[in-house]
């Protein structure tokens, strides 16, 4: 499982575990799974998917996405539950 | 009895009052909680910020950044000072005041020029009176500070950084350590100091590079910095009001209890007085 916070600067928004994520990266939507290498990357804007269909969807602005030891922080400048 | 009447008013004027500075105390007491929530719920942000500049941090890139450009001379800088909307906060605003007009005389005093915002009322109105020019005065921020309210606020004076009009910006706010200590500060958020400890170095794939994330997370820093100070201001200023009211409270009960017992002593003394008199009157009639 991934470990997962999304936070934005006013709040934490989501704090769990989850077995995947779809993120808006800057480029387009990346896929991050357990086990994944550590990693850094700039986010776009976009709908940040957590779990499977069904999961807690986030609209995000910006900001940067962090993956280290099955830990993920989305970081972000706007976040809006969907 | 006219003075137990006027005695009378009095306390009366007293007992509303109380009741007036107690129902704000507990309303400044509610804020603050809230705002104070507010504060907490900004840290987890500015940790996460703060631990991923400093991880990809290092002195060769720093060079290529304007915002970590650190100027040989303060030649010139904005100072931003936050004061509050509303009074009735005891010194808090007086405080941040002078706290900004220390550091102002010590810029000038080494021929730096300054450019002065004001948020809230307070800060605009005592500038104003010892006819200071402003930059710019903001009255529109409201008890609940937004992300969005911060850049706003920081933009301009980042920008003037980046083009090399402005050689500092200071933030000058009461920074919330607890609900009895919100020590005015004055803090400089341009340049951005570099991190003082490097974290440990792991290999992160960095997409699309470290150069690249940090032009984005810099400015987000930067404006982190002025959120919070935002909102660590709102907390102060209500703990400040919570304090005033509650001695203004305490106040209220002890003139309370000393014109009370005035009162009392004078209705003695007039009841006191009628039976002597009338003791009198019957003696005299017995003759």
């Amino acid at each position: 499982m991934l470990d997962v916070s999304v936070i934005s600067p006013e709040a934490v928004l989501f704090e769990g575990s989850v077995d995947s994520l779809v993120a808006p990266a800057f480029d387009g939507q990346m896929g991050i799974l357990t086990g994944h290498a550590p990693m850094m990357t700039l986010l776009g804007n976009g709908e940040l998917r957590l779990g499977a269909a069904g999961g807690r969807r986030f609209h995000v602005e910006g900001g940067f996405l962090q993956v280290v030891d099955d830990k993920v922080r989305v970081v972000t400048e706007r976040a809006t539950a969907v | 009895m006219a003075k137990g009447r006027e005695l009378k008013g009095r306390i009366k004027s007293v007992e509303n009052t109380r009741k007036i500075t107690r129902t704000m105390e507990m309303v400044a007491t509610s804020k603050m909680k809230r705002a104070q929530d507010r504060v907490t719920a900004a840290r987890p942000y500015a940790l996460a910020l703060g631990d991923v500049i400093s991880r990809l941090y290092s002195p060769e890139l720093a060079e290529r950044f304007p915002l970590l450009r650190q100027p040989a001379q303060e030649r010139r800088a904005a100072v931003i000072l936050l004061t509050s909307n509303r009074g009735l906060a005891g010194a808090f605003n007086a405080n941040v005041i002078k706290e900004a007009r220390t550091l102002l005389a010590r810029l000038e005093a080494q021929g730096t020029a300054i450019e002065l915002h004001t948020v809230g009322k307070k800060g605009a109105g005592w500038f104003r009176y010892v006819g200071r020019e402003l930059a710019s005065s903001r009255i529109d921020i409201s008890d609940k500070p937004t992300a969005q309210d911060a850049s706003s606020l920081v933009e301009g004076p980042m920008a003037d950084f980046i083009a090399g009009r402005l050689d500092s910006v200071y933030v000058v706010y009461a920074k919330f350590n607890s609900v009895l200590s919100t020590p005015s500060t004055s803090e400089r958020i341009l340049p951005v100091a570099p991190p003082s400890s490097a974290a440990e170095q792991r290999d992160y794939l960095l997409y699309p590079s470290a150069e690249e994330i940090l032009t984005e997370l810099l400015p987000s820093y930067v404006r982190n910095t002025v959120y919070r100070g935002l909102v660590e201001n709102t907390a102060g200023f209500y703990a400040a009001q919570r304090t005033a009211m509650k001695n203004a409270t305490d106040n209220a009960g002890e003139m309370l209890n000393i014109l009370r017992r005035t009162y009392n002593r004078a209705r003695q003394a007039q009841i006191t007085q009628e039976i002597a008199e009338i003791v009198g009157g019957a003696a005299a009639l017995q003759g």
